[in-house]
């Protein structure tokens, strides 16, 4: 990211708007054809100010092909999304620069959309103790996270056609990486997922708890958006962010956002799964879980997924099986379970 | 009568107990009234409150209060987020799940979805449901009722709670999580009181509200008094657009100059921002209109464009003739 602070700024459109020059940080000492852009700040008591700032790579045509836009960093400890934000700028500024006619469309890249959080490293909204994904579409929220909030949607609908929201799990389960679809949207979402290189496309119905995210409100807005989730919160598995940025990459040129001469590299065909075919493994009781099998392995029914111990007296309380063959695309990664916790989740190769 | 509702094995401690305390005037009495507290565990007014009222239904069940009888049945549910509250935190930092966005929940999810779904459970049967809470993270709330599209039987029981300022929601996207909104969509009559900060105890405020309490039991039926009937209040009742949010332009350090609850006129001063760094004054706050102040922030450190203070417009304001 370039030196905001030694970058020449102008005012263009209500956007606080700074541009690189020439003689602008010396890390960055010739044109990278990034704009950055402040969509929402709000100053700090302590000092400085909060911001959330978009990246953007502008088209060589007057009406861009498409404009696609990646978010991360609405829950602060996911930060896969956050290092495939720093893989997709890295690569769009050295494209810009050695091949600027490829850029047919417009891309935008929001890496860091709750700062707070990400700096410490938390869910929630530090000072607020709020989730910020559970703040879109409010119209009268008057706290920071959701009037940041606001601005988000207001300039992802501003900016974009497609969005790509990019979250890891929670601190307990580890993904394969995967898009998840609500059911109403998914005639416009299951074309645009099956070109992002993703292990598990899961189409489920929707429930309450989706209307206040940003996925929700955007593809209520007519903004096709696709909910990326992958590995788990506060870790970066480079092996999966790789396989999602070449899915990205893959995206911007199936859509015709870049125009690249040679021929794209082939990506997998994502399983397409219903809720039907999604076996849920829960744990019976409350101990340590100890997974014997890796995430993403093909299992058969009845193979051993792993065991809830019990710590203190030294006792195996359960085994966990497989119930059917299947892509074990979820697994438990912190250990401390209690009854009820999901395990594992598995795509079944046959429906029931 | 203390019943354990739920009681979920904890890997290294003591089970995750949920219990209720419920008593019965008649075998199948006509009405059922639930108050609940502690869904987030740093709000501990409620608590109070809830130990209060125990007391009191228990000596009404002992034949100790002689102007009291219980008719119907009153459940109480003292603590919800129960390892929120063990640690006295909003939250419970195993899932940072805000407990009021859990409803209706799941009684084969994990542990905060299985505790949502017993109070849904245990709470389907109500004719009336009050839950108790302060105001959020940073503020501090006059005591005050909050109602969503309020039916005649609503707002009798804020009539007889003997609080006079009632806010009426905003529409919200995550209204249908909350254990109230999950009450509203099934037609059980029922209310919010807000009142006081989160993490600190007032028993002056406890005890008024205690004897709104009640009250409200007797007018819905599940307490008979043969004491003299209270007089009903006269309710003022502000809808969102009656709210004056008065922001800061200034990231600082906020001084307060008023209390929560007071009665402000228009220009009269509510505080100040002064610099962190400098102690200068950066901004003066007055009310923008003559109006009740229902909400103050008591946490000082603010960020600009904050809510500093939420007024309730007299002009706005409906009445409900009773």
């Amino acid at each position: 990211m370039p030196c905001i602070s030694r970058l020449k700024k102008r005012k263009i459109r209500g956007y606080h708007e700074t541009k690189t020059g020439k003689s602008g940080c010396p890390s960055h000492g010739r044109e990278t054809g990034l704009k950055t852009h402040k969509i929402a700040s709000r100053k700090n008591p302590l000092g400085g100010s909060i911001e959330i700032i978009k990246q953007t790579f502008s088209s060589i045509r007057s009406k861009p092909v498409k404009r696609i836009s990646f978010v991360a960093g609405l829950h602060g400890d996911e930060l896969e999304g956050v290092y495939l934000c720093h893989r997709i700028i890295e690569t769009l500024r050295q494209l810009k620069a050695t091949r600027p006619q490829a850029f047919q469309g417009e891309v935008h890249v929001y890496p860091a959309v709750n700062p707070q959080a990400l700096s410490s490293a938390t869910r929630l909204w530090p000072f607020f103790s709020m989730d910020m994904n559970r703040k879109m579409g409010e119209k009268n929220g008057d706290s920071l996270p959701s009037g940041f909030a606001r601005s988000l949607v207001e300039d992802l609908q501003a900016s974009s056609d497609i969005v790509v929201d990019f979250h890891a799990s929670n601190l307990h389960l580890k993904e394969l990486p995967q898009i998840r679809i609500i059911e109403e949207f998914d005639k416009k979402l299951i074309p645009l997922a099956a070109l992002c290189n993703m292990d598990v496309v899961w189409v489920h119905p929707s429930a309450p708890v989706f209307e206040s995210t940003l996925g929700y409100n955007l593809n209520r807005k007519k903004i096709a958006a696709l909910v990326v989730e992958t590995g788990i919160c506060l870790r970066i598995h480079q092996e999966f962010c790789e396989q999602v940025f070449q899915g990205m990459i893959h995206l911007l040129r199936q859509t015709g956002v870049l125009d690249l001469a040679d021929p794209p590299p082939k990506i997998k065909q994502p399983l397409l799964i219903h809720p039907k075919q999604v076996a849920l493994i829960q744990a019976n009781h409350a101990g340590l879980f100890i997974s014997n099998v890796p995430l993403g392995a093909h299992v058969k029914k009845g193979d051993l997924l792993g065991k809830v111990v019990d710590a203190v007296r030294g006792e195996v309380l359960e085994t966990i099986a497989s119930p059917a063959d299947g892509l074990l695309f979820t697994l438990r990664e912190q250990p401390v379970t209690y009854q009820g916790a999901p395990l594992a989740r598995i795509a079944l190769q046959e429906i029931p | 009568m203390k019943e354990t509702l739920l009681s979920i094995p904890s890997p290294f401690g003591p089970a995750v107990t949920l219990y209720k305390n419920w008593w019965e005037g008649s075998k199948s009495p006509d009405d059922v009234l639930s108050i609940v507290s502690g869904l987030h565990g740093d709000q501990v007014n409620g608590l109070y409150l809830n130990s209060l009222l125990t007391r009191f239904l228990d000596r009404v069940v002992e034949g100790l209060e002689a102007d009291f009888k219980l008719k119907g049945r009153v459940q109480i549910f003292p603590v919800v987020n129960i390892q929120a509250a063990q640690s006295g935190s909003r939250v419970w930092s195993f899932d940072d799940l805000d407990f009021d966005l859990a409803f209706p929940g799941n009684d084969k999810g994990e542990t905060t979805e299985r505790i949502a779904r017993a109070i849904v459970t245990h709470t389907s049967d109500s004719t009336h449901g009050v839950i108790l809470k302060t105001a959020n993270h940073l503020y501090e709330d006059a005591p005050h009722i909050q109602l969503a599209d309020p039916d005649r039987p609503t707002k009798k029981m804020a009539q007889n709670l003997g609080l006079s300022v009632v806010r009426k929601l905003p529409d919200s996207t995550t209204f249908q999580l909350s254990l109230f909104g999950h009450w509203r969509e099934n037609d059980i009559p029922s209310l919010i009181i807000s009142a006081g900060e989160p993490r600190t105890l007032d028993r002056s405020l406890c005890d008024s509200l205690f004897t709104g309490l009640v009250d409200l039991m007797v007018h819905t039926g599940v307490l008979t008094t043969s004491g003299n009937k209270k007089q009903v209040a006269k309710l003022q009742i502000y809808p969102a657009n009656a709210e004056h949010n008065i922001i800061s332009s200034h990231a600082g350090l906020f001084v307060g100059e008023v209390k929560v609850g007071s009665c402000l006129r228009q220009g009269q001063k509510i505080g100040e921002m002064r610099s962190i760094d400098t102690g200068e004054t950066l901004e003066e706050y007055a009310a923008p209109v003559d109006g009740h102040l229902i909400t103050l922030r008591n946490y000082p450190v603010t960020f600009e464009k904050e809510s500093i203070a939420t007024l309730l417009s007299d002009k706005k304001q409906g009445f409900w003739p009773f």
